[in-house]
């Protein structure tokens, strides 16, 4: 059933863009010591900078907390308290459309005592059970919720559901150690190194791959063991995977949302002309064939394999540059 | 094992020992705390004593025949019982005792008799089961066995069984414990019970041991025998037990405690036998018949001490005194099943596998409860690359003997091995973990290719193929896979038909150069082949070695300090020895010195004689024949005058460094010595290598590179073999390099990289410093060599790649991009698609039109992909690019 729901969405070209309907919200928490404040502080500045500067986002569809907003009210909206997160998460299940976009976005440091995880925050921390409260409120709205504490891997069984991402930063509760993974998922946004699929989007499947690879990466060249394994689940099952695999499991879901705000420059050049919006409708077309082939493979003899595949991709790649074309001839003054 | 259960039984009748009557009490008691102490001559003196007191007392005749044979009077412990029993006809209460000590002797008839009369005696328990266990070992099985049954009801019925009574019926339920493996729970429970009863009875603790040691319990029974020893250090089966556990565990000491048993009781058959199975694990067949003579001449009717001489003339090549022995022993018991697993451990041990198969299949068709033999069955099977029918024999033995460790990790590697990638090249079978197998193939296979045609012309013979090759990424499962258990040191082994080695990834990045490893093992191969399985250790590690150096610069021990003085203060062994060396270093480091020096004596025979003699020593030990008449019939002198020649070939080899070899030990003081002494000991010593290192150290680390250059430069000169991490090669090459002068950097880490070949680090700085003198075809080839060490970085792939892209090297580029996709980077689509435009720069298109369309299947718009697919269907026909 997941297979076929996957398929939809790619044949009707439906990803799941951050569109205007998108929405932010970053919390950054407790630090604790300056070196971890000024830590977090970075982090959750240069995610915000990313999606304003690089995505396209609309600076009011993002909403900054921190433990201190004084150090730059232009970006950061409050104080990352409890009562301040409920608020603004209670505020957006109130006003978001039905069909928009939430992601969460949680910096800090995350502890377990014995029945939930929590995100340390100024004042009362939250636990899993708060946010999963919280999130009760967006009914239909899709949810992105990133949890990139220690300790977060308990968030997982507590927010699934149907329609939700979650990604946290350990497998379990018991992964203590401050974790590194927040610098790498942001690194995976703002730089051009996880568009692994090449269509000049990064996804937060895509986002969570490299950050995960790169977070053994780094732990593999420091000669120390691999204190955080990352998870995302977008199934609804409670059960985080380590390696998503959209075509049995975990990611299909994360694969078809981005956290861009789509690509506005190619909406308008197809709005201004009804052959280059054809010639991208076929491209989606295209592509939701070669899914659907992949999706296919193991029941195919590989050279019929091989010849399907290699017929619509090279329809693809002629279609490409025809498209190109189309677009360099549009875009001249 | 017939032997070791009548001393336990001989013992037991001195634990039960207690004074009976008021007269000697004292005495008696006196000589029981000397019997369980260890004071055996105290012990003997003294129950002498009791007994010409009062010849009626059976406590003290006892006690004496117990004293006597702990220490192996054998001779004077039966007068003593008979004279009892002349003295007191009517007493049946030495009937046991005297059938103990004529059992352990041989005497197997009269022995049975007075167990049968000593059942109706006061000890009835211990003579039944003296009885049964009799049977038992004439292969009378059903009937001992029954008997054996019976000491369950005995314990049943409960109450006042002496600590004695209560060892015999825990030695009873073990027997049993071969169909029923759960009972060696209860004989654990009956043991404990015994200690409890009586805690200076050392009995059932020393049968306890045994038990552990039986089920693979090394730390237990290392545990038990030492608890032993602290009440009576001189207790010869302890010491026994103790020794067998170290061998277990894989521990030093073992020859050691075997001699210390041995001085008290020169006579115990039990550890004759292991000093015979020490020496044929070193190849030292005379000498391990002679053990076993010595045990027959004690107890010639022991079916172990008959089944130990089989196999030392098996492995010796006695083909008739070989079929002779196995005929007697099977005549005494049929249903010996010990036979052929002491033939198939002993020849296992000697590198034969298949025939230790072959034995242990006849251990189980005779007895088919016996789970050892199916165990050395399935896991020389498994060696011999055999894994269907090596599983399902070392199901069966796991099956019977839950308690045997090396049998359930072996079963518990083969679930992991079955979920490893096979892939074949013309002569391998390559068995790698799946995440490795796709890019360690790429280099497994060219480089085993390679070393089978090498050594093929070398050798003048091809061994049967395929030759399986598994590689672990986990040392302990290389470890389990060569001998059971975790904690071997080697890197691989060969078996002949099957190669088991570690990953790279099994080692920290410069432990082992894995190509190197593989050339060596496969080497084996050759020798194991040739040789029928007969070559001896030392020869086929040497020539390994030594095959090593001949395939490439760098590879193969090399000469260190450490070697030479261990050669000036006189500890390396003749050749004749050298076996010892491998099998029982005898100092630090010793076996690491026995690989070099073995590769030396085949450096020197290729030398002497040339590399077809090495080869044909191969051949004769084919024939059976030894190293010495080898070296008589090859090289035309006796071992001594090769000791000689051996000699005069290291001086002319070594006369010039080993001046510079300083006299003390350098590195006991080294960590202590002040930089003054550093220095002082530098000026007095300019001659001295590791001086003028130490001091070259220093001033590095100071920053004094001028100074640092002059003693590092001396110590070069000096020792110019000497090319390890923290050598003068490296820091002078550091120096150069800081100094901005390239070409001496490059030079002094070309001439490190062609001795050492484990350092990783100078060969990515060589590659570095020969890229900014614009060599990239030097730097390439050193990379290249790096990936014999670590090919598991995709940056050095990466970096390759671009080095024979950009020197025309097309195929080279290709095999890079290849080890890229293998190592799955994040971005697939990427590696992929640099895959393929490799392979159609090498105009490779067929392979460039898989390889794009992989990328365009994970990246359907990657844009140069399809710019790429389209060029690729133009040169394919297909129209416009």
């Amino acid at each position: 059933m997941r297979l076929l729901l996957l398929c939809a969405i790619l044949l009707c070209g439906q990803t799941v863009p951050a569109s205007a309907q998108s929405h932010f919200v970053i919390v950054s928490g407790l630090g604790g010591d300056n070196a971890h404040r000024d830590q977090f502080y970075n982090w959750a500045t240069s995610l915000v900078s990313t999606l304003r500067e690089t995505m396209g986002v609309a600076p009011e569809n993002i909403i900054y907390l921190a433990e201190r907003p004084e150090r730059d009210q232009t970006l950061i909206n409050a104080k990352s308290t409890k009562e301040n997160v409920t608020e603004a998460l209670s505020e957006l299940a109130s006003r978001s459309a039905a069909d928009a976009v939430i992601f969460v976005f949680l910096i800090g440091h995350g502890s377990y005592q014995g029945e939930s995880s929590r995100l340390s925050l100024p004042g009362p921390d939250m636990s899993a059970e708060d946010f999963a409260r919280l999130l009760g409120g967006f009914e239909t709205q899709k949810i992105v919720f990133v949890n990139t504490a220690s300790a977060s891997g308990d968030f997982v069984e507590a927010l699934s559901a149907p329609g939700r991402t979650i990604v946290t930063a350990t497998k379990s509760p018991f992964e203590r150690n401050e974790t590194i993974f927040c610098e790498f998922f942001i690194e995976a946004l703002a730089e051009d190194v996880a568009d692994v699929d090449k269509d000049e989007r990064v996804s937060v499947l895509e986002a969570f791959s490299y950050a995960s690879a790169e977070v053994a990466r780094y732990f593999d060249s420091q000669s120390r063991l691999l204190t955080e394994h990352a998870v995302l689940d977008d199934n609804g099952d409670g059960v985080g995977s380590s390696e998503p695999d959209p075509k049995g499991g975990d990611g299909a879901l994360a694969r078809v949302v981005f956290l861009d705000a789509g690509a506005p420059t190619r909406s308008l050049l197809a709005a201004d002309d009804p052959e280059l919006k054809a010639l991208y409708d076929r491209r989606a077309q295209l592509e939701g064939q070669v899914l659907l082939l992949r999706n296919r493979k193991e029941g195919m003899e590989a050279a019929v394999y091989e010849n399907e595949l290699e017929k619509v991709l090279i329809e693809l790649a002629q279609l490409g540059q025809t498209i190109r074309e189309r677009e360099s001839l549009l875009r001249r003054p | 094992m017939k032997s070791r259960t009548c001393w336990i039984l001989i013992l037991l009748g001195a634990a039960q020992l207690a004074p009976d009557s008021a007269y000697g009490q004292e005495q008696l008691a006196e000589a029981i705390t000397a019997l369980r102490s260890g004071r055996y001559d105290a012990a003997i003196s003294q129950f002498s004593r009791a007994l010409r007191r009062d010849s009626r007392s059976a406590d003290a005749a006892r006690g004496l025949v117990a004293a006597l044979s702990e220490v192996g009077r054998y001779d004077e412990a039966e007068r003593a019982a008979r004279q009892f029993r002349s003295e007191n006809p009517s007493s049946g209460r030495l009937d046991n005792s005297l059938g103990e000590v004529l059992y352990a002797t041989g005497r197997i008839e009269e022995a049975e008799q007075l167990f049968t009369a000593a059942s109706a005696s006061e000890d009835s328990l211990v003579a039944r089961y003296n009885l049964a266990v009799l049977w038992f070992d004439r292969g009378q099985v059903d009937q001992a066995m029954a008997e054996f049954d019976r000491f369950i009801d005995v314990y049943n019925r409960g109450g006042g069984l002496t600590s004695g009574e209560l060892s015999a019926v825990a030695s009873a339920v073990r027997y049993l414990g071969v169909t029923e493996p759960a009972l060696f729970r209860d004989a654990l429970r009956a043991y404990d019970e015994a200690i409890a009863a009586d805690p200076g009875n050392l009995e059932p603790r020393i049968r306890l041991g045994e038990m552990f040691l039986q089920k693979y319990n090394g730390t237990e029974a290392d545990a038990t025998f030492k608890e032993v020893l602290e009440l009576n250090p001189n207790s010869p089966r302890a010491l026994l037990g103790l020794a067998r556990t170290r061998r277990f565990n894989g521990e030093p000491e073992a020859a050691t405690l075997v001699e210390q048993s041995l001085e008290v009781n020169p006579n115990l058959v039990g550890a004759r036998l292991f000093n015979a199975t020490l020496s044929l694990e070193m190849e030292q067949f005379g000498e391990a018949e002679s053990e076993v003579e010595r045990a027959l001449q004690i107890n010639p009717m022991s079916l172990e001490a008959m089944a130990v001489r089989a196999a030392a003339k098996y492995l010796r090549g006695d083909e008739r005194g070989f079929r002779s022995g196995t005929s007697t022993i099977l005549e005494q018991n049929p249903r010996f099943s010990g036979l052929y697993t002491v033939l198939a451990e002993a020849s296992a041990r000697n590198r034969l596998y298949e025939q230790a198969a072959s034995f242990a299949r006849q251990a189980v068709e005779l007895d088919n409860r016996c789970w050892r033999g199916f165990a050395l069955l399935g896991i020389n099977q498994l060696r011999s690359g055999d894994m269907d029918a090596g599983r399902r024999n070392l199901e069966t033995a796991f099956d019977g003997d839950p308690y045997d460790v090396w049998t359930k990790n072996t079963l518990d590697l083969l679930d992991n091995l079955q979920q490893y990638t096979v892939t074949t090249s013309d002569r391998f079978e390559f068995v790698m973990d799946g995440e490795e197998s796709g890019l360690l193939t790429i280099y497994f296979t060219s480089l085993a290719e390679e070393a089978y045609e090498k050594l093929a012309e070398d050798y003048s013979h091809r061994p049967a193929t395929p030759i399986r090759v598994e590689v672990f990424p986990h040392h302990a499962d290389f470890s389990v896979r060569t001998v059971g258990l975790v904690g071997l040191g080697a890197l691989g082994v060969s078996f002949g038909p099957v190669v088991a080695m570690d990953s790279p990834s099994a080692r920290r990045i410069g432990e082992f150069n894995w190509a190197a490893t593989l050339w060596h093992e496969l080497a084996h191969t050759f020798h194991l082949e040739i040789s029928g399985h007969r070559v001896p250790r030392w020869f086929t590690e040497g020539l390994a070695v030594y095959e090593e150096r001949r395939a490439r610069e760098g590879w193969g021990n090399r000469v260190s300090p450490s070697f030479l003085m261990a050669y000036r203060s006189g500890r390396l062994l003749p050749v004749g020895e050298l076996n010892q060396g491998f099998m029982r270093p005898s100092y630090p480091g010793q076996l690491g010195h026995s690989y070099y020096q073995a590769s030396l004596v085949c450096e020197l025979i290729d030398r002497l004689a040339g590399h077809r003699v090495l080869v044909e020593m191969l051949h004769g030990y084919a024939r059976g024949r030894s190293t010495k008449e080898l070296v008589e019939s090859e090289l035309d002198m006796d071992l001594r005058q090769f000791d000689d020649v051996f000699e005069q070939f290291l001086e002319e080899k070594f006369s010039g460094v080993m001046v510079a070899m300083p006299s003390d030990d350098p590195t006991e003081a080294a960590a202590t010595r002040s930089r003054e002494q550093i220095a002082r000991r530098a000026r007095s010593n300019p001659g001295d290598f590791l001086a003028q290192l130490e001091m070259g150290r220093v001033l590095f680390q100071e920053q004094d590179h001028y100074a640092a250059i002059t003693h590092l430069e001396r110590a070069k000169s000096l020792f110019p073999d000497y090319a390890e991490g923290d050598g003068p090669y490296w820091l002078l090459a550091q120096i150069h390099k800081e100094r901005g002068d390239t070409r001496r950097a490059v030079a002094e880490l070309s001439r490190m990289v062609s001795l050492n070949e484990r350092h990783y680090g100078s060969r990515l700085e060589l590659a570095d410093l020969l890229s900014t003198l614009d060599d990239e075809r030097g730097a390439a080839r050193v990379l290249t060599e790096a990936l014999t060490i670590n090919p598991l970085d995709a940056e050095l792939h990466l970096r390759l790649a671009g080095l024979y892209a950009a020197t025309g090297d097309l195929h080279g580029t290709v095999r890079e991009r290849r080890a890229v996709v293998a190592l799955d980077p994040v971005d697939r689509a990427e590696a992929l698609y640099q895959l393929a435009q490799a392979h159609f720069d090498a105009g490779e298109w067929t392979e460039a039109r898989q390889e794009v369309l992989r990328s365009l299947e994970y990246a359907p718009s990657f844009e140069q992909a399809q710019r790429l697919l389209l060029q690729i269907h133009a040169k394919r026909g297909g129209g416009r690019p």
